[in-house]
């Protein structure tokens, strides 16, 4: 065991560059100055902080110290005495890897629970939540996400208001639309008013936005054989808004964007990571919310008195064959097997004596966006 | 005491330490284990590996760097990014709230509030680049005495945000200007120790040195463009956009589009390909002017950096990443035929589409994954030892009577910048 050998030492005050003496005492390493042999330091072995330093060099600090003193040896002998001495100077580097290996058994916990706060807490918590949100600041979300929705879904064709119905000509119409709405609000009981508006658009579809904002699509009203069949869709989307949904998908996309965007992924090509985990979440989410308005909806039509089965009815007839794409990717479950639970749920119940509106009144609804 | 021998295992015969100059004494070997074992644990981390990944790295990089004989120390710990990190996300999560609400407020502020979030959000990025920088010299130790850097990170922002505009504006043509102005400010505040940094690197004589690649890159470009206007009836175009239909195609063509657009599209080509070709040469003046003009008190440093070294580290990547493709592209074809005989397997199903989804959203990863490590360890590392072993020191003198000073800066300067994605180093 080499007891002494030379070093380089930098005391931590100035930049002075110092040929040293090193000294292996019973307790610690003793520097000493090259030339006048007076001492610069006496570090204790355990106090002793092994750093970071190229090859060929053991790099030594003091640890707690307030200054950056170092003592740089190059002796392999000396350095082999130090490590041999001091605790916490570990040149194979076992000490290294062993907190190393905590690190990312750590991070790898860390990066399971968000995932599996992101598929199971978030929704939780999104749930829990929703109904809490004050219905002042629903409707206060309502109005600003419907100018945006407006300005998204409005083509602006000049020539046509985008809303149908205010016109005149169109009043027997609004009439009607008012009347169908009028049933099912009443047998809804939602806390908040409704605003529904049949838009010019011409996918078969409708949508709710929070604050009791609906828009029905003209193609819906066009493809829609019987005014139960669009009470139907409009019964599914009252039923977003009982749930408040609108609300809710606002909280989970604000809670997904949080745990993935912010938290984790933050590396080249985690960014596809996050794409992905959020796209299928969110679908599946919103796949569950559909089919609870689903119910809703059948649930409503029963208590306002029109055609249960109508919702399946329409559904089939819009969806068509088949959907392309990946059922992960769906938003809404696979009409098939919805409308297999609306007929289930549905069961014995009778169909009614007599459909929601008039033969008159549904001819009326159906020019609604014709202007004649 | 023998300098040369190294009591580990030996390494690469390094080159003599010179007086007055700098050396890099990394191994590649150990650099590319580094980084191939950082990149396995970002994948399976989800991300959560980078803050030891990159203090891994710097540490690596700073400890093989040797100046006038003496070796940089980092001594940054991967806890302190790690708690820079939730210190910026606690701070930003409030603020994106705002911007959040602001955005769905009517009136004047929903109508402006992307535009704020955004001048908000560039400001608070520049911030972020400004003190992340402080936090690297803070733990950044030569000869026993640490770096640190003062000045007002607002005023950084605020003065890097109007030069990002202008060199916007010019297309370009200020970034000589914006990089020396914005040098001088950093240096100005930048310490070694109780030495004042400076920087003496003139935006005009970068601008003359590069202005003939800004030709070469930019002129095509221009070119392109000026025949696209030229050419193409717009009030005709614009009205077939506005229009939309079936026939907007005959609508678009009737406009003048098509021999318009091939010019466009072939000098726009012109202009990538350019760019691509003379990053190189524009990369390899830009450092070595920028390492010609520091200066700490009395020490000045000089660079005498081939462009032709910087090809080299180019040339020698793209090989690399070539022979990378070949194999990943081997790899993608065996994933694609797993996730056919995954299909007969399992059969159509939700299982199948989740591992689907997986398999290949993996796979881009490990792609994105594998050619950022080969950039790293290939240009990263080659870049930098080139440019340490190509300054010249003259007034060395200046470093043997330098007192300690500064204080540690925090890192919340870096988890803003990682936060924000403007990370540097």
């Amino acid at each position: 065991m080499a007891a002494a050998g030379t070093g380089i030492f930098f005391d931590g005050v100035t930049s002075a560059r110092r040929p040293v003496l090193v000294e292996l005492a019973s307790d610690g390493v003793v520097v000493r100055d090259a030339e006048e042999r007076d001492m610069l330091a006496r570090w204790p072995y355990h106090e002793l902080d092994h750093l970071a330093a190229p090859e060929g060099v053991l790099r030594l600090g003091r640890a707690g110290a307030r200054t950056l003193a170092r003592l740089e040896v190059r002796d392999p002998a000396l350095a082999t005495a130090i490590d041999d001495a001091s605790v916490p100077v570990d040149r194979s580097g076992a000490s290294e890897r062993r907190s190393r290996a905590k690190v990312i058994a750590w991070s790898f916990a860390a990066m399971v629970s968000l995932v599996l706060g992101a598929v199971y807490g978030v929704p939780a918590l999104a749930d829990k939540i929703a109904p809490l949100v004050p219905l002042r600041a629903e409707r206060w979300l309502g109005e600003a996400v419907d100018t945006q929705a407006r300005k998204m879904l409005d083509k602006g064709d000049a020539s046509r208001p985008f809303e149908c119905g205010p016109v005149g000509a169109e009043a027997d119409a609004r009439a009607a639309l008012v009347k169908l709405i009028g049933r099912l609000e009443a047998a809804a009981g939602l806390p908040i008013p409704l605003h529904v508006k049949v838009v010019r658009r011409s996918e078969a579809n409708a949508v709710a936005l929070p604050g009791g904002h609906i828009y029905v699509f003209q193609g819906l009203v066009e493809r829609s054989e019987n005014a139960d069949e669009l009470a139907g869709v409009i019964a599914h989307e009252i039923g977003h808004v009982a749930h408040r949904d609108g609300t809710r998908s606002i909280l989970q996309a604000a809670g997904l964007s949080f745990l993935f965007g912010m938290l984790l992924g933050d590396f080249v090509g985690g960014s596809a990571v996050v794409i992905g985990a959020r796209a299928v979440l969110q679908s599946s989410y919103s796949r569950e919310v559909e089919a609870a308005a689903d119910l809703f909806g059948v649930e409503l039509m029963n208590r306002a008195g029109g055609d249960v089965r109508a919702l399946g009815a329409i559904l089939t007839r819009i969806a068509g064959a088949n959907h392309p794409g990946m059922e992960i990717l769906r938003d809404h479950p696979d009409t098939k097997a919805r409308v297999a639970v609306i007929n289930t749920v549905a069961g014995a119940s009778p169909s009614p004596p007599q459909p929601l509106l008039e033969p008159a009144e549904w001819a009326a609804l159906k020019r609604i966006c014709t202007g004649r | 005491m023998n300098e040369a021998t190294p009591f580990d295992t030996p390494a690469e015969a390094a080159p003599a330490p010179s007086a007055n100059g700098a050396r890099f004494a990394g191994n590649e070997r150990a650099f590319w284990r580094l980084l191939i074992r950082g990149a396995v644990l970002l994948l399976v981390t989800l991300g959560i590996y980078r803050f030891w990944l990159a203090t891994d790295v710097r540490r690596f990089l700073w400890s093989n760097t040797e100046i006038a004989g003496d070796g940089l120390e980092y001594i940054g710990t991967a806890r302190e990014l790690l708690l820079g990190f939730l210190i910026a996300i606690a701070l930003l999560v409030p603020i994106n709230v705002a911007f959040f609400l602001a955005a769905f407020s009517r009136g004047v502020i929903g109508q402006i509030s992307g535009l704020l979030a955004l001048a908000a959000l560039g400001l608070l990025g520049q911030f972020a680049v400004y003190r992340a920088r402080r936090y690297r010299l803070t733990r950044t130790v030569y000869r026993g005495i640490r770096f640190h850097q003062t000045g007002s990170a607002w005023r950084y922002a605020v003065c890097a945000i109007f030069w990002w505009a202008m060199i916007a504006l010019t297309l370009g043509l200020a970034y000589p200007f914006a990089q020396a102005s914005l040098e001088r400010l950093k240096l100005r505040n930048t310490y070694y120790g109780d030495l004042q940094g400076h920087f003496v690197g003139s935006g005009t004589r970068l601008f003359f040195r590069g202005v003939l690649l800004w030709f070469a890159v930019m002129g095509p470009f221009a070119f392109g463009l000026l025949v696209a206007i030229d050419r193409v009836d717009w009030t005709a175009l614009g009205e077939a956009g506005r229009r939309g239909g079936d026939d907007i195609m005959s609508r678009i063509e009737a406009a003048g589009v098509a021999p318009a657009l091939v010019v466009a599209v072939l000098s726009i080509a012109w202009s990538v390909a350019a760019a691509a070709a003379l990053y190189p040469a524009f990369q390899a003046i830009v450092l070595r002017w920028w390492i010609s003009g520091l200066r700490f008190g009395e020490l000045s440093v000089a660079s005498t950096l081939r462009t032709r070294a910087v090809y080299a580290v180019y040339l020698r990547f793209m090989w690399i990443a070539l022979f990378a493709g070949v194999v990943l592209a081997i790899a993608l074809a065996i994933t694609l035929a797993l996730i056919g005989g995954l299909e007969v397997w399992l059969g159509k199903g939700k299982v199948t589409e989740l591992l689907t989804t997986a398999i290949l959203v993996g796979t881009y990863v490990i792609v994105a994954l594998a050619y950022s490590t080969i950039y790293q360890a290939t240009v990263k590392i080659r870049l930098w030892k080139a440019g340490f072993e190509s300054i010249e020191l003259t007034g060395l003198e200046a470093l043997d009577r330098v007192n300690a000073a500064g204080a540690p800066g925090s890192a919340v300067g870096e988890g803003l910048a990682d936060a924000l994605n403007v990370g540097g180093i």
